[in-house]
């Protein structure tokens, strides 16, 4: 069975995905995007979904994908950049 | 009394966790299930052996039956596990009834999805995972005169090489406009295609699979942009998590629908760890979290799996994803985003790109090599590279997941000190060049 977040994961993911491989092969190489699945919920992510996703600030985005169940939501550490001073001085 | 430790799952995961198990913990006793015949071999080398780059499947496995039991792992072959009951602490076994544990590792690994298309249970649907069929599909690719790949996935570009160097017909179908479009960037993975027409592959773009067709084996593929002959179709759809002991027991999973785990590969319920495809992790720049990755990533979280089931106190980190793979004559490779990638989720970015050389300028065999490197707008540092060329990849790769970890930025690569050996490096390292360039957009 198939979770909220699961379906809301691999459908954003997929559409925002099959978008920016349509403006890579555009910019790139001149051929067509990528081979998309018919139907009203298709249609529903790709017109709706990616034009509103793309036009929200990053920071807003990120606080949407943090907010999202997962891995990322349990105790992890050194996920930041870390920069040392030098080792002797 | 000792730890009874019970790993479910005899991949690099499952293996890892029971090795470091047995090291952090010698009296614990350390019990492997698996339904295969064998347990830790190399599933990634299979595309060599069949592209005769390898000689034989022997040289795939990492030790010999009898070592396990001498490092006092005791592994039961073809013995699946059929249920977790984590109330009574206890697997169910298939055959042997219910085993318990003090401490439970979960290294289910993956399953491939569904192609959902009809014919998918015809014969001569190859899926590449087990050696023993591995070594059956290798005879039947003695005889075989035109193959189909499905989806070109990273699997999928192994398979492509290697089935065309093997002499077979070989038809690559995907639905993208490029191959490995989810992993890797149009400009970094064209030159792989100008390598595979050479060897005489032929590509089916923007199209996708609707049909395997035959009475009992597959005879061709129905595409949406007609029908292929096939005496063979290699299914190299995406790796799914295989959770199903898991969800079944109500340990949590992620939006991947991999198993939630913390950076103890400890999963939601106590005693309990995870590790492998099985698993969801954050990616070290974003924070979302990322599933199906590399044996080399499974192996180090069984590791460390292992050793806290055992008792001790590791802690994997989020990962920021090198990678890296020869297909046709090229190698490619990357580190955390690419420029796709880093455009679907909207992630800002900066651009530097440049072509540089692998050895000094006149000496036999220098070889062009592409670096692509993503950076954050305001520090410019490093969020991702990808690259292209014939040699010296794989380094450079995990050299730049490395320096996105550290936070490495545009201006420190920019003018960063590099090997330079006639045979080995040039005056100017590619990574510097397209770190200059991408200073120069970014107008600094």
């Amino acid at each position: 069975m198939v979770t909220f977040s699961q379906w809301l994961r691999s459908n954003s993911e997929r559409h925002l995905l099959e978008h920016a491989q349509a403006e890579m092969a555009r910019r790139y190489l001149d051929r067509p995007g990528p081979v998309t699945e018919r139907g009203l919920g298709p249609l529903f992510w790709r017109r709706v979904f990616v034009p509103v996703y793309r036009r929200l600030p990053w920071g807003l985005r990120r606080a949407v994908i943090q907010a999202l169940p997962g891995s990322h939501r349990r105790r992890w550490q050194g996920g930041r950049p870390i920069r040392r001073p030098p080792a002797v001085r | 009394m000792p730890p009874r430790i019970v790993v479910v799952g005899g991949g690099a995961a499952g293996i890892g966790a029971a090795g470091s198990a047995r090291q952090a913990d010698p009296q614990a006793t350390v019990t492997v299930y698996t339904e295969y015949e064998d347990a830790a071999y190399s599933p990634c080398g299979i595309p060599y052996v069949h592209g005769r780059e390898i000689p034989d499947f022997e040289r795939l496995f990492l030790q010999e039956k009898a070592a396990y039991r001498e490092a006092g792992i005791d592994i039961h072959y073809e013995t699946p596990v059929t249920g977790l009951d984590l109330g009574q602490r206890t697997v169910e076994v298939h055959g042997e009834g219910r085993v318990p544990f003090d401490r439970l590792v979960v290294a289910t690994g993956f399953d491939y999805a569904d192609p959902g298309v009809p014919g998918k249970d015809l014969g001569g649907l190859y899926y590449v995972k087990n050696i023993r069929k591995a070594m059956e599909w290798d005879e039947v690719l003695d005889s075989a005169k035109v193959a189909v790949v499905v989806d070109a996935s990273p699997l999928g570009l192994e398979m492509v090489t290697a089935l065309a160097q093997r002499g077979i017909e070989t038809h690559l179908v995907d639905p993208h406009p490029w191959p490995l479009a989810e992993v890797a960037d149009p400009d970094i993975v064209q030159p792989v295609e100008a390598s595979w027409a050479e060897l005489g592959v032929q590509l089916h773009l923007n199209t996708k699979v609707e049909a395997f067709l035959g009475d009992v084996a597959v005879r061709a593929v129905r595409t949406s942009k007609g029908e292929l002959p096939a005496d063979l179709a290699v299914v190299c759809t995406h790796k799914r998590p295989d959770t199903t002991l898991a969800r079944r027991a109500g340990i949590e999973l992620g939006s991947t629908g991999g198993i939630v785990v913390d950076e103890r590969m400890a999963t939601s319920a106590p005693g309990v760890f995870a590790a492998g495809d099985c698993v969801e992790l954050p990616h070290g720049v974003s924070n979302v979290p990322v599933q199906g990755l590399s044996g080399s990533h499974a192996y180090a979280q069984g590791k460390v799996a292992g050793a806290n089931a055992a008792g001790r106190e590791r802690a994997y980190r989020p990962v920021y994803v090198p990678w890296g793979m020869v297909a046709g004559k090229w190698m490619i490779g990357g580190a955390s985003f690419g420029e796709t990638l880093a455009t679907a989720l909207g992630v800002p970015f900066v651009l530097g790109v440049a072509e540089g050389i692998s050895r000094a300028r006149y000496y036999p065999g220098v070889k062009k090599v592409r670096v692509k490197l993503l950076a954050e707008p305001d520090e410019l540092r490093l969020i991702g590279a990808q690259m292209v060329g014939q040699e010296g990849i794989k380094e450079r790769a995990d050299f730049l997941a490395m320096a996105i970890r550290t936070g490495v930025t545009l201006e420190d690569l920019a003018w960063m000190e590099n090997v330079y050996s006639p045979p080995i490096g040039a005056l100017n390292e590619p990574i510097a060049l397209a770190a200059q360039n991408g200073l120069a957009s970014a107008g600094r």
